[in-house]
């Protein structure tokens, strides 16, 4: 049924899998380009059948970062053979930043956004004007340049659902007295530009504010007024005030938006199933349901061949999404999008295809050592190339740091990628040993070294009467009576799930960090606020500004690192979450992965392609 | 002294201001752009000497976005263009050369980073591969062939970064390295060998760990001048580039003491604002010659003061944001051709906050008839905010505005505005949010309207100054204090103008008390505080409360003249937001007339 062609209003979509709208920075500047074309036709080669564009903004008073791209798709018409190409459009209001434009941002009233903490100006008519006019000329200008039509943004980020909202608008002008006003004037006007062209609504229908947010008991009423204008509705939830909501990352079950938009079916509306989904499964039961279509876009990040697979039947070699939210592109940075296990997403143009079906095996034969990511990627693309491969991993199962990741609380995910590594392998015939620990003499030939990583040695004074361990020996080394302080100055998700699985073991912990915030770089996974709300709920102390400066007799001294102050701490065990080393014990041969430089799962998987030549 | 010439190797430099190398932000897919050449000729009229910020020497150096590719060929036309302008006012223009080690990132060069030994970096926290002997020959020809594509490009010479992000001070720095100065001379002789008689210099960091006077007179007799500063940028960034709590000429003393050891000319620098700081500098023998990066960016001729408030330049750079400049709103935007004037007007500007005056001083320049009119005092909330502790400076630019308007004609009125002018400019700003009958703003405060004693509870929900200067106040003052905010951290946006150092430490001192994740829901005989990660509610009292909220608009003029044509609002009465936006408002409303 996925893969089946749909009506989606006057068109025909080739699947039922939707690639919703996304930041991918993959812009030349503000303007769609080259890579976005390679992009989106990726996905589209792979079976999906409505591709949505990256929002583009509608008036030139929004430019929510830098490369946000402008009204203008001549670059990306074209690509995406019988896949239904979608042109979102939007306008961020005051979620947006006047970074770049040096002006005020447009708010329906004032009231600052809580991340930027900007405060905008309140929009008037000539201004609401432009805006609605703005939404009707970048329609009218999708459908000229060859799209199939347009969906607009009222979702999380966005004025339409800043004017929707009892939280954002407080006006008492008729857009105060019918908040629907707006997004029913934009939506006639964008009809009116397009014709019979595709029409999408991407609503917000839950702000998880219900004192004045949005409801869907509320919108509900407001779907008769839409089963004209649009063709399909795409309920998303999520306000300024939770972050996460939208595209949540690994803590939030997949598939969570399920009941919610199910309350939108059977009312004459076509309703497109949004939030993590990413199990083809799922997504079939959602058919089933009722759903029109399944937005499943992070899950053709991970695997531009999802619908493809689906089709041949074999949807166990889809590759797993984590869901991770690692390589999002919103992020000062301007990263460009990707993948954490497929490096390849998001940089189409630059790096080279692998094969789909293995070339036949008549190449020169391979050792890796070391089955963990580098070394499981390795193999499985030299066997797609045609080598005969041989792996040797000590331990009794694959996955080298994967599968300490995986233990880890709600990173489960992680696991999934050594299943599908494992399977793959197998598929291609790579000779797997287990248990095996190479020696110099195992090296003969072409080997490549992926022998993973060691911990370093602790930057502190260790003295008798605390126990010191590394995080990926964690797992095991305390018990009731203990008191635990985890160490962490580099700030990623490591600290943080360590600290909570000790707390869920109901051990008392402390996690001592030089940063203002506990695992300070999720902000770029989306998960800072939520991670620090769950270490206050489990109880975990956050030291913060702090590092680790000596540890024993029943103590952890920590220091201040900005006035130095001194406190102590009860410790019996200090788990150390500082930077691992590479493994060099062998050598003599190329390296990839943590024994080259210890990174995580995409640096491993691009080491191990570069390495066997793709 | 500061405008009389200096010998730096076998050139002469007309003068001894030094436009010192800073991240700007404007390389477009890694190339000079013209937005360059317009920045660096502007600050040509009045630097002798331009030193460029760095171009990498090497492509798997690439720790921030908008780098400068100096290893690629197709820099060259972009190097002309920067070199000649800079010429074109008698200057001198040298390249910044630089390989940032291991003080990198992997982002982009999708490759690992490299350095001398496998130690993370404590701001990228990325484990580089160790260098080989191969890495540094390969890197000892890569400076080389820079060094000859800037001779190409017509740069006087080259800096060698050996501070603040360097592979070179990696080197010098880092526990476990053997050889801590032989690729240093490997690059010098290398880069020589390519300059021949043009500049060759180095910039050296005063650091912990870093004898640096030991290195100095290493270098003394292989280079022409030996730049200054002290910090490390990924570590200790605040000292590099120190906010206004830090004064004036605060890194001379590096200056000084190398100049004491070695005979080559010596640049201090360090947050010198105004020209008479370098003259004394000079005068005692402390340096040869003196840097200015961010005075020079304030005031390209020194017209206006940088006050050190770094929320344009440093602030924006940190975020991958082309460099500008609270207080001069011109600043990367030189290429940017003035409007041409309309006929001469008659001008009302409402309001003597930084926007009015900025309004008010642009259109005056521009040959208007401007009327300023301010019942109160000159300076809005910058003057009231200056009253802070360690925030004084902020009354320059009030000074500094009010000196532009005066030079240009304004003519200042604490009467009724003439509201039937041709152009009517309302900048009438914002008056602080009474959200609790029983809590006082900021504004109060510093003001003097209001006196808190013993206990206060400090409301911040801006995220800045506003909440910690005051709590500081009050602190001083002996009142026990706490700053209590919804957010995660007390003045967030204080890491950004890197002011949170300096904050904690005096807090510390002060005893001021940070309260994160707390929403105050109710202010009365007592506080109610919510905890709203967790829900919990406490009731506590406090013998004050002060808020740091957002404020509201003074818009009752704009609801009169609302739809009249020539009738514009400008600054806080528009949205209440920060000075550089205030100022930025003035500039644009008035080059438009």
């Amino acid at each position: 049924m996925l893969g089946e062609a749909v009506r989606v209003g006057s068109r025909i979509a080739p699947s039922r899998v939707l690639f919703g709208p996304h930041v991918t920075n993959l812009g030349r500047g503000r303007s769609f380009s080259e890579r976005h074309r390679a992009y989106y036709a990726a996905r589209a080669e792979g079976g999906c059948g409505v591709i949505v564009c990256e929002t583009a903004s509608v008036h030139p008073s929004d430019r929510p970062y830098e490369r946000a791209p402008e009204p203008g798709w001549a670059a990306v018409a074209g690509s995406c053979g019988p896949a239904l190409l979608l042109a979102s459009l939007g306008h961020s209001g005051s979620q947006g930043t006047s970074a770049f434009t040096g002006r005020a941002l447009w708010g329906a009233s004032r009231i600052p956004d809580v991340v930027s903490r900007e405060v905008p100006q309140v929009v008037e008519q000539p201004e609401i004007d432009a805006l609605v006019a703005g939404f009707a000329a970048a329609a009218a200008r999708a459908v000229a340049d060859g799209l199939d039509g347009v969906e607009l943004n009222a979702g999380q980020h966005s004025l339409l659902r800043q004017f929707l909202s009892g939280l954002t608008n407080t006006r008492t002008d008729a857009y105060g007295e019918d908040r629907t006003l707006l997004l029913r004037q934009v939506l006639a006007a964008v009809r009116a530009a397009v014709g019979d062209a595709v029409v999408g609504l991407r609503l917000c229908v839950d702000e998880l504010a219900p004192w004045a947010g949005l409801t869907p008991e509320q919108l509900l009423p407001l779907t008769p007024k839409l089963r004209d204008l649009v063709d399909y509705l795409v309920p998303v939830r999520g306000s300024g005030l939770s972050v996460s909501a939208t595209r949540p990352d690994l803590h939030t079950p997949p598939g969570f938006n399920r009941a919610l938009a199910g309350t939108f079916l059977g009312r004459g509306l076509d309703v497109v199933l949004q939030g993590s989904v990413v199990d083809p499964g799922m997504a079939e039961a959602a058919v089933a349901e009722g759903f029109a279509l399944v937005e499943m876009t992070r899950a053709q990040i991970a695997d531009p061949r999802l619908v493809a697979h689906v089709r041949a039947g074999t949807p166990e070699r889809i590759r797993p999404c984590t869901l991770a939210n690692q390589h999002r592109a919103r992020d000062p940075r301007n990263p460009l999008i990707t993948d954490e296990a497929e490096p390849r997403s998001g940089h189409e143009t630059l790096d080279p295809p692998l094969p789909h079906a293995p070339r036949p095996r008549t190449g020169p034969p391979l050792l890796v050592v070391g089955g963990g990511p580098a070394g499981l990627e390795a193999a499985r693309t030299a066997a797609l190339l045609g080598r005969p491969v041989r792996l040797l991993e000590r331990a009794d199962r694959l996955g080298g740091m994967l599968r300490v990741a995986a233990a880890l609380p709600a990173r489960g995910r992680f696991g999934l990628l050594v299943h599908w590594w494992a399977r793959e392998l197998e598929r291609l015939g790579v000779e797997v040993q287990l248990g095996v620990e190479a020696g110099p003499a195992d090296l003969v030939g072409d080997v490549l070294l992926a022998t993973g990583s060691v911990p370093s040695a602790p930057a502190f004074e260790v003295g008798a009467g605390v126990r010191v361990s590394s995080a990926a020996e964690a797992a095991g080394a305390y018990g009731p009576g203990d008191r635990v302080v985890v160490h962490d100055p580099i700030g990623d998700w490591t600290g943080v799930a360590v600290a909570e699985q000790v707390a869920a073991a109901g051990v008392p912990c402390a996690l001592v960090t030089p940063d203002a915030v506990a695992g300070t770089q999720l902000s770029r996974t989306g998960d800072l606020a939520d991670a620090n709300a769950r270490l206050e709920r489990a109880g975990v102390e956050r030291v913060l500004f702090a590092r680790v400066r000596a540890v024993g007799g029943g103590r952890a001294v920590v220091e201040d690192v900005h006035h130095g102050a001194i406190r102590e701490l009860p410790a019996t065990l200090v788990i150390d979450c500082a930077h691992r080393l590479p493994d060099l014990r062998l050598a003599g041969h190329p390296r990839i992965g943590d024994c080259l430089a210890p990174r995580t799962v995409h640096e491993a998987v691009r080491d191990a392609r570069r390495a066997v030549g793709c | 002294m500061l405008n009389t010439p200096a010998t730096i190797g076998r050139s002469t430099v007309r003068n001894r201001i030094v436009f010192t190398a800073h991240l700007t932000g404007f390389a477009e897919d890694g190339l000079p752009s013209a937005r360059h050449v317009a920045y660096y000729a502007e600050r040509a009229r009045t630097a002798g000497l331009v030193i460029t910020e760095e171009h990498a020497v090497h492509p798997d150096d690439h720790p921030y976005e908008h780098m400068i590719r100096g290893h690629d060929p197709a820099v060259l036309p972009g190097y002309r263009a920067l070199t000649e302008a800079v010429h074109a006012h008698g200057s001198l223009v040298l390249a910044q050369l630089n390989h940032n080690g291991p003080q990198a990132s992997s982002l982009y060069s999708r490759a690992p980073v490299r350095g001398p030994v496998a130690l993370p970096d404590p701001l990228f926290r990325e484990v580089p591969v160790a260098l080989t002997e191969a890495d540094l020959d390969e890197l000892v020809a890569a400076y080389a062939d820079v060094a000859r594509r800037c001779v190409d490009g017509g740069f006087d010479g080259v800096e060698l970064q050996c501070s603040q992000a360097s592979l070179l001070r990696c080197l010098l720095a880092l526990p476990g390295v053997a050889d801590r100065t032989g690729l240093l001379l490997r690059v010098l002789e290398a880069v020589r060998a390519e300059l021949g008689d043009r500049i060759l210099g180095v910039r050296l960091g005063h650091e912990d760990g870093v004898d640096v006077l030991a290195v100095a007179r290493l270098l003394e007799s292989r280079v022409d001048y030996l730049s200054t500063t002290v910090g490390v940028a990924t570590s200790s960034l605040y000292l590099v580039e120190p906010s206004m709590h830090t004064p004036p000429g605060y890194a001379a003393d590096v200056a000084a003491a190398i100049r004491a050891a070695v005979g080559v000319p010596v640049v201090a620098v360090g947050r010198f604002t105004a020209p008479e700081q370098g003259e004394t500098v000079l005068r005692e023998g402390r340096a040869d010659l003196v840097g200015f990066a961010r005075g020079l960016i304030a005031g390209p001729r020194f017209e206006r003061a940088c006050v050190g408030c770094n929320q344009e330049c440093v602030g924006r750079v940190g975020l991958n944001l082309p460099l500008g400049c609270a207080v001069n709103p011109r600043a990367g935007h030189e290429l940017q051709p003035p409007q041409a004037r309309t006929a001469r007007r008659r001008v009302t500007v409402v309001g003597g906050g930084p926007a009015g005056l900025r309004a008010a001083a642009t259109a005056a320049a521009r040959g208007h008839a401007v009327t300023l009119v301010e019942r109160e005092r000159l300076g809005g909330q910058l003057a009231l905010a200056a009253e802070a502790p360690g925030r004084a400076e902020l009354g320059h630019v009030v000074r500094d505005l009010i000196a532009e308007c005066r030079a240009a004609g304004v003519s200042f009125l604490d009467g009724e505005p003439d509201l039937d002018a041709e152009v009517v400019v309302l900048a009438t700003g914002a008056r602080p949010t009474r959200r609790w009958a029983a809590a006082s703003d900021v504004r109060d405060v510093l003001d003097g309207s209001v006196s808190p004693s013993g206990s206060v509870l400090v409301v911040d929900e801006l995220g800045f100054h506003h909440a910690t200067s005051v709590a500081e106040l009050l602190a001083r003052r002996g009142c026990a204090v706490e700053i209590v905010t919804p957010g995660m951290v007390v003045g967030q946006d204080l890491g950004l103008t890197l002011d949170r150092e300096g904050f904690r430490r005096r807090a510390h001192a002060l005893g001021i008390r940070c309260t994160t994740d707390t929403l105050v829901t109710d202010v009365g005989d007592a506080v109610t505080l919510v905890h709203h990660p967790t829900g919990r509610t406490e009731v506590r009292r406090y013998d004050a409360v002060v808020g740091a909220l957002p404020p509201e608009p003074a818009d009752e003029l704009w609801e009169t003249l609302r739809g009249r044509p020539g009738v514009y609002r400008i600054g806080d009465c528009l949205a209440p937001r920060r000075m550089d936006a205030a100022i930025r408002d003035g500039e644009r409303v008035a080059v438009n007339l």
